[in-house]
């Protein structure tokens, strides 16, 4: 008998068998989570290295990776590109939303996927998912809805074995997670049906922020989503930083530092870090761009191997992807304009978000250029 | 010049932020509910606030937002919440109403966000999942649903319940444990739509100017209920309210254009 207890009829709705359960059991196996922790110094330590150590030393084959940020909102998506790079295989994703595993699943970097919400909102749904998930390139191994999964990271950060909530409940997502059980709220004399959420541990989380110390401790700037919840669950943590601040910096001004050192494993200085997605503060998302991930990359077969070739091989850095593809110096400008403009830290009057969105006819992604 | 009619994308957008009043807190999903919450609160109800699921809430109203984590959802936002705790507002009693979109509807109110066709592991297409969606059906006390009617998407069984309405009728959703009053009104293209107190079963409010009942149930894989009595005509937007909708809230048609 294995160490947890999961309803076998959702292990057989999933599909998933005995060889895949120990990819499950360390998504809520506190003790193993709780001696990593234990383990990783605590010591107040210069933890800068390059990109490419960080990844290398700690993101392995067969990890459990949190996908963080929001979708493409101060999301790492330099350094998935850095796991593409090294060949990391064999991965389960984790994530509220977790949509960057699109790229990922093609070329065996996740094999294993927790869905809650795969799309790209207004540019709908994520084909290039739909399509994976049914060739069985990637398995799903949960459904969750945002509020759950939050729940999951927030009740490990709080230091507790699991929450008892009320959403998912009659619904088929219960048919479709080993992870959450419905049972009866214990105070109440009627009975009052509620559901179990265990504590979530990834094995390893990529968070990138607005600035960091050398030590790990890192401000974040615009919606934390689940960040700092799964900064104190994940048994490795890197941190990738916009900028690399002295620890004074933090100290005198400690508003939006969410991340404590003592989490942190790597540190890695990462200007633009976020693209091809967008940072609050910093810079908006390189629209036509992200129009052609959605619209051609991840919806048209076979296309996706185009992506890897120009983000993977011909981009080696996010210098590169701003200077061979989105108008260098004039694109870095006009992307502070737009997400200063739209948060109205600067006059947002007579500044112009028109674009032309992407089309096959206009292939080109650079959207600084006047297309009138 | 005459100005064109509201479209039928247009004419949710307005029947929704009809939905909401003044000094409430609205909880807005992607699509059209961001519109509505806009529009709203730019003409009969400027003191709502309204919240994300991102955990952004009561930003000052800019243009349509690209994401629900984009600026405009987080524009000179007092605070900004962590996602756990931007769901926890809604069940501690603290949102007013919720708005949502589907892929499928059944006639209690359950929705489908997950897949089209098939079954789990072959189906025809996978959408975007959860979301929001579930967190949202379960827990709020006053759910709006809204969206394109069709028989592909008012169906009589559902492909896959992301969320529950009113389960199987009755007093089901409260068996089943959850929070809240279950939806209380769908908003489509075609009409305006209730749940009858009793089976819980949609039944028909109002109905756009041009739609008959029975075009209403040809575009519907259930049987509607009807109101006793004649079926009254929902309001249509004034031209002022239309080049609200135009000029200020969506005007890039982001979600109000009709697609070609």
């Amino acid at each position: 008998m294995g160490k947890f207890n999961y309803d076998k009829e959702v292990l057989a709705n999933l599909r998933i068998d005995e060889k895949d359960l120990p990819r499950l059991d360390r998504l809520i196996d506190y003790d193993s989570a709780r001696e990593a922790h234990e383990k990783k110094s605590h010591a107040a330590i210069d933890k800068r290295v390059s990109l490419k150590e960080a990844i290398s030393e700690y993101v392995k084959d067969g990890d459990i990776l949190a996908d963080t940020g929001f979708s493409y909102v101060r999301t790492p998506i330099i350094a998935y590109f850095e796991i593409l790079r090294q060949g990391i295989k064999g991965m389960t994703s984790i994530g509220s939303p977790a949509t960057n595993q699109s790229y990922l699943i093609p070329f065996g970097a996740v094999t294993h996927s927790h869905w809650s919400y795969c799309g790209a909102e207004m540019r709908g749904t994520d084909r290039n998912m739909s399509r994976l998930i049914k060739e069985g390139k990637s398995k799903v191994v949960a459904e969750w809805s945002h509020g759950s999964m939050a729940l999951g990271f927030k009740a490990a950060q709080l230091g507790i074995p699991g929450v008892y909530s009320k959403q998912l409940l009659g619904s088929d997502m219960v048919k479709y997670n080993p992870f959450v059980k419905v049972v009866d709220n214990p105070m109440k004399t009627e009975k009052d049906p509620c559901v179990f959420i265990p504590a979530l541990y990834p094995d390893t989380a990529i968070i990138h922020v607005h600035q960091a110390d050398k030590f790990g401790n890192a401000k974040i700037y615009g919606p934390l989503i689940n960040d700092a919840a799964i900064a104190a669950a994940t048994r490795k943590l890197i941190i990738t930083a916009e900028e690399i601040v002295p620890p004074n910096s933090l100290r005198n001004d400690n508003k939006g530092v969410v991340i404590p050192f003592v989490y942190s494993d790597a540190v890695v200085e990462m200007p633009y870090g976020a693209l091809v997605g967008a940072m609050p503060g910093l810079y908006y998302w390189p629209r036509r761009l992200w129009e052609k991930i959605m619209r051609y990359w991840a919806f048209k077969e076979g296309a996706i191997e185009e992506f890897y070739d120009i983000f993977v091989v011909q981009c080696k850095d996010q210098y590169d992807i701003i200077d061979k593809f989105l108008g260098g110096s004039k694109w870095m400008m006009d992307a502070k304009r737009l997400t200063k403009a739209e948060e109205y830290d600067n006059e947002d009057d007579g500044v112009d978000f028109h674009y032309k969105e992407w089309t096959m006819n206009e292939p080109d992604f650079d959207d600084i250029k006047d297309y009138k | 010049m005459t100005a064109k009619p509201a479209n039928p994308l247009e004419m949710i957008a307005y029947v929704l932020a009809r939905q909401i009043e003044d000094g409430e807190v609205v909880y807005i999903g992607t699509g059209l509910p961001m519109v509505a919450g806009i529009l709203a609160k730019k003409t009969h109800a400027p003191n709502i606030t309204l919240v994300y699921e991102s955990g952004a809430q009561n930003p000052v109203i800019g243009d349509m937002p690209w994401s629900v984590a984009g600026p405009y959802t987080w524009r000179k936002s007092p605070m900004i919440l962590e996602m756990s705790y931007s769901f926890g507002q809604i069940y501690n009693g603290y949102v007013d109403k919720a708005f949502l979109g589907y892929a499928q509807l059944d006639m209690y109110g359950n929705v489908n966000t997950h897949m089209i066709g098939g079954d789990f592991h072959n189906y025809k297409n996978r959408l975007t999942g959860s979301g929001g969606n579930n967190d949202l059906s379960s827990l709020a006390k006053h759910l709006v649903l809204v969206g394109l009617q069709s028989p592909q998407k008012f169906v009589k069984n559902l492909d896959f319940m992301t969320s529950v309405g009113y389960l199987t009728g009755g007093d089901s959703r409260k068996k089943a444990g959850l929070v809240g009053d279950g939806p209380k009104s769908v908003i489509t293209s075609a009409g305006v739509y209730d749940f009858e107190p009793e089976s819980k079963r949609m039944r028909i409010t109002s109905l756009h100017p041009g739609v008959s009942p029975e075009l209403a149930q040809l575009a519907t894989g259930f049987e509607l209920l009807k109101p006793a009595g004649e079926i009254p005509v929902t309001p249509v937007p004034t031209q002022e309210i239309i080049d609200i909708l135009r000029k200020e809230v969506d005007p890039r048609g982001v979600f109000t254009s009709m697609p070609s």
